[in-house]
């Protein structure tokens, strides 16, 4: 144990010296933080005021939405001008002079054209929105008179900055606006989820905008100013500054003159409805219409509330994006399910054949065919041509509801798509299972055979249709459907990065027999190129196409009834579902739904748009197929331009600027 | 005689540990004024005190074992030290482009930290059995190898900032251990030698990147701006202050690291210079209870400890307090008790146990 150390007397000597200095140390920053927080305390406190570093928000390029070719832009921005409040400016001019506020609000009604209280609920609603430290916009869009008038006042009202900002357009109006969907200021759940957001910025709010906004948004930079106490921005502090980063642009896998017919389709018609094209062979949405449409531009707008309820309040739901939003019977389409489901089942087979003689009773209850006439003994390729409703009650019945949902299920109905788009609607497919638990009741037999001709509580999107159609057409195959091709990455650097986006595989029907799928397409060919097929308006020369009509009841007739003639709200959906090429032995390149609501029927209103869309992309195909290399004198045509060069597609007509808005 | 346990409890000083446990309830509050604004779950403030019932947890072990225990495991706990900081230079995980931090599960902590302690505790027990009034060479490099290794192994991390708070240690040593005027004379003029010409023979890209380490608050928009936006909030705080939750540069974001290494100002701020006068007060009292404790410590070992662990809080508060207004750069020194930070907060409350331990175990005839 040592007790004592002859050190001590230097340890003590040298923690008392260390004391000392400390004591020193302390007493000087103590003195350091006096001056600061009492000789200039006053220096600091009006620069706290005046916040003399502030940031200012360079905002990021959204980035673009491109059609399929990147060649048309669909999302654009443009540059445009915005006037902003500083209300830290703002707020000593107000102490030095009480009537500031009124000349401001009264100079700012002036130059807007607007009644000075619509200036002061500008101040107050952005007030609240917006950070005090940053600008507020108070108006968007400004002319150049505007800017002049503005900026010709600079020194009376300092507070008032004219910002360049881009703007979001969408160049073709109306065209694609429920896929392309728009963008909007952030609301409080927005914010909750993306905390890298301030309030006022701006985010995509449905569609292919709010999807993939974390591509499209990029990063907003922002620059350091330094202020004097009176809000006169001095000079930049340029070594922080934090360059924006632009927003990636997305490709959609639309084709732009598809989409362009298909809506153009709808709108000289005056057409409700919706049209979706698909590629079979990997779930790429070609088209995608839904009618009547709205005008994106309108929304991106901070200050205009009118019009936006104008929009909300249209009777005919512009904002529905019907294509998977819109659920409806799926009417006599849904025949080609029951086919499938009866083949495969074996509930039927290839030769079956009922006898059609106008009506039939099933479990008690008498169900009618819409030909009063009836279609005699038919099997089922003949059946699905001209759409017999005896013979699928026939199959329904044999089949029994259960075995209708499963097969039901498996292509697709009942259940969402996946599809890379907001609000898709699953729809409902019946059971016992679903009658028991949902509804409390009992299924009623007599019910399904209702459903064996798509009628009933059975309810689908066009999409949904589209996807069966598109299994069918490839074999057995489900894909994911999806909007978007590619999302497109520039760096600063100027080198571009291409995320190709996958097509997806979600299920292969199982137990699905390759005679049974053969049948079917064979009937779904003859509705649409034999005599006496329902689908006869789709029919193309030179182009195998195949298909299913379906007209779907919306008010309970007694008796057979022409649809002309009836008010607007009573007359039938029109459905009309395709694929083409479809020769039993083609691979199908491309599916075609069309649905029109209350158009009548489905092989009159919907399936003209069908032919149109087939025609418009299998052209060139269809020329060269007509095309005899052999012969000297087609060869002589091509030579002097007279024909076409084979392979080559031939350029698109123009389409009148406008059109479609 | 009395069993040894009720004695040296008895003895424990609670008006160090109280002075201890006000510090670090002021720093929850300045955190908590920090970030209710930009962080409305207060996941941040949640986090600190979680960091300090550990830490207080700790603490209470390092009060408890004898610190002579320690000393005997010194060798063991330092070799932990250097095989972790090892482990990290080989295997680390670059973290805001430094290999500091182990990731265990969703806990990280920074083991230069622990070191710190650990080192103390190494360079005390060499102290305790040389007491020698002066260090001959011998033993001088032997000190400053104990306090090279750790170092050596930070800057490869690389952190600047955490190894040069290692030079308290380095002057405790060459202080308090004793050394010849002539060593002085030769140790400075070689030291400041050896940095004017690496100096000279750096590039300009290299000169910038040990001054961002030195900066390792890595803020993006550089130091002027930092300390500026620093200032306007103390100097604005005046006298008196804006008061608890009031200030506007810290809240509305102008100061960055506003609750970590810049928690100072948030205090200069809300609390005015009424408020830094009674935390440097605090600070102050803090400091002159351990150094006295230093004084009558039992044996010379038990004061190069007391004196050692000091040491950090006198550099860390010094450093960090004077960067606030500019006396110093800015550097990565966070706030005894006070800043944000698991590791540094749970290392300074094991370093108040361990001075605690020390004095209570003062008597000789236990």
């Amino acid at each position: 144990m040592r007790v004592y150390r002859d050190d001590q007397k230097f340890l003590t000597f040298r923690i008392n010296a260390l004391l000392w200095g400390i004591v020193a140390v302390f007493i000087f920053l103590a003195g350091a933080f006096w001056f600061v927080q009492s000789v200039q305390a006053e220096k600091w406190r009006n620069l706290s005021e005046a916040n003399a570093l502030r940031e200012v928000i360079t905002p990021a390029k959204r980035g673009l939405i491109l059609d399929r070719t990147g060649q048309k832009i669909l999302a654009d921005n443009q540059p445009a001008y915005t006037l902003t409040v500083d209300r830290v400016v703002m707020k000593p001019l107000v102490k030095g002079d009480p009537t500031h506020r009124v000349k401001l609000v009264n100079f700012l009604a002036q130059v807007l054209g607007i009644p000075p209280a619509e200036v002061e609920a500008r101040f107050e609603k952005q007030g609240k929105l917006v950070l005090f430290t940053r600008p507020m916009p108070v108006a968007e869009d400004l002319t150049m008179p505007q800017v002049a008038s503005v900026q010709a006042q600079a020194v009376a009202f300092p507070e008032l900055n004219v910002e360049p900002v881009q703007r979001r357009s969408y160049p073709y109006g109306t065209m694609a606006a429920h896929m392309l969907g728009f963008i909007g200021e952030v609301n409080e759940k927005d914010l909750v989820v993306h905390k890298e957001l301030r309030q006022g910025d701006l985010i995509g709010k449905r569609g292919v905008e709010m999807m993939y906004d974390e591509y499209l948004r990029g990063a907003d930079g922002a620059q350091y100013w330094e202020y004097d106490s009176h809000g006169r921005r001095l000079a930049e502090y340029r070594p922080a500054r934090k360059e924006p980063v632009a927003g990636d642009n997305v490709w959609l896998t639309i084709d732009f003159d598809l989409q362009r017919r298909a809506e153009q389709y709808f709108i000289e018609n005056e057409f409700v409805g919706s049209a979706v094209a698909l590629d079979p062979r990997n779930g790429e949405v070609l088209a995608m219409v839904s009618s009547p449409a709205f005008n994106p531009n309108v929304y991106s707008k901070r200050f205009t509330p009118d019009v936006w309820k104008t929009i909300a309040s249209n009777p005919f739901k512009v904002e529905l994006n019907r294509a998977i939003q819109g659920l409806y019977s799926p009417g006599s389409v849904f025949k080609a399910v029951m086919a499938m489901a009866g083949l495969s089942d074996g509930a039927i087979d290839p030769s079956t054949t009922f006898t059609c003689g106008g009506s039939a009773v099933f479990f008690g209850r008498r169900f009618r065919c819409y030909k009063r006439e009836g279609h005699g003994t038919l099997a089922v390729s003949n059946a699905l041509k001209v759409s017999c409703d005896i013979f699928f009650y026939n199959t329904g019945a044999r089949l029994g509801v259960d075995k209708i949902a499963e097969y039901a299920h498996q292509l697709t109905f009942g259940e969402i798509s996946k599809i890379d788009l907001d609000g898709e609607k699953a729809g409902l497919v019946p059971s016992t299972r679903w009658a028991n638990e949902k509804q409390h009741r009992k299924w009623y037999p007599s019910e399904t055979i209702s459903v064996a001709i798509g009628q009933g509580p059975l309810i689908v999107t066009p999409l949904q249709v589209a996807n069966m159609m598109a299994s069918i057409a490839n074999g057995g195959t489900v894909y994911r459907p999806h909007v978007v091709k590619m999302i497109e990455k520039v760096e600063p650097n100027g080198r571009v990065q291409r995320l190709q986006v996958a097509s997806e595989v979600l299920h292969r029907i199982p137990n699905l027999s390759t005679p049974a799928l053969k049948v079917v397409k064979a009937g779904l060919w003859k509705v649409v190129n034999e005599e006496g097929g329902t689908g006869g308006n789709a029919r193309v020369t030179g182009l195998n196409i195949a298909g299913k009509t379906g007209t779907v009841q919306v008010v309970a007739q007694h008796g057979w009834i022409k649809a002309e003639g009836m008010a607007f709200r009573e007359r039938d959906h029109a459905w009309f579902a395709s694929y083409a090429p479809g020769a039993p032995d083609d691979t199908p390149q491309m599916v075609v739904v069309v649905f029109v609501e209350h158009g009548g029927h489905g092989g009159t209103d919907a399936a003209p748009l069908a032919r149109l869309l087939y025609e418009s992309r299998f052209r060139a195909q269809m020329q060269n197929a007509r095309l005899d290399l052999n012969n000297p004198d087609t060869l002589r045509a091509i030579k002097e331009g007279d024909a076409p060069i084979p392979g080559q597609q031939p350029k698109a007509p123009p389409i009148a600027p406008g059109a479609g808005h | 005689m009395l069993p040894a346990r009720p004695r040296t409890l008895s003895t424990l000083d609670l008006n160090f540990l109280g002075t201890a446990l006000v510090l670090a309830a002021i720093g929850c509050m300045l955190i908590y004024s920090a970030t209710y604004f930009s962080d409305p779950g207060l996941t941040t403030l949640r986090k600190q005190v979680t960091w300090m019932v550990i830490g207080f947890a700790l603490l209470l072990i390092f009060v408890m074992v004898d610190y002579h225990l320690f000393f005997d495991i010194a060798p063991i706990l330092y070799g932990i030290g250097l095989a972790l900081l090892a482990y990290l230079v080989i295997f680390g995980r670059l973290t805001a482009n430094m290999r500091g931090w182990i990731h265990l599960g969703g806990f990280q902590f920074q083991p230069s930290e622990f070191t710190k302690i650990f080192t103390s505790l190494m360079l005390a027990k060499y102290f305790d059995s040389n007491d020698r009034a002066y260090l001959d060479l011998r033993s001088f490099l032997r000190v400053m190898a104990i306090i090279g290794a750790p170092v050596l192994l930070i800057l490869a991390q690389p952190d600047f900032g955490t190894a040069a708070s290692f030079f308290p240690l380095v002057a405790v040593a060459m202080f308090f251990g004793g050394i010849r005027w002539r060593v002085w004379v030769v140790a400075i003029l070689v030291g400041t030698l050896v940095a004017g010409l690496s100096w000279g023979v750096l590039k300009t890209y290299q000169k910038e990147r040990i001054l961002t380490y030195l900066d390792s608050n890595r803020d993006p928009l550089g130091k002027g701006y930092q300390v500026t936006q620093a200032k306007i909030a103390i100097g604005s705080g005046g006298i008196h202050g804006k008061g608890f939750r009031n200030g506007t540069q810290g809240k509305l974001g102008f100061i960055p690291a506003r609750h970590t290494d810049f928690i100072f100002a948030v205090l200069g701020e809300e609390w005015g210079f009424i408020g830094v006068l009674i935390v440097l007060g605090l600070y102050l009292f803090l400091i002159v209870q351990a150094l006295g404790f230093a004084k009558h410590a039992r044996d010379r070992g038990g004061t190069f400890l007391v004196i050692s662990l000091v040491s950090f809080f006198i550099f860390h508060v010094f450093i960090n307090v004077s960067m606030q207004i500019g006396v110093l750069p800015t550097t990565g020194i966070p706030l005894p008790l006070l800043s944000y930070g698991g590791s540094s907060t749970m290392m300074f409350l094991i370093a108040i146990g361990l001075i605690l331990n020390v004095d209570m175990r003062r008597f000789v005839n236990e």
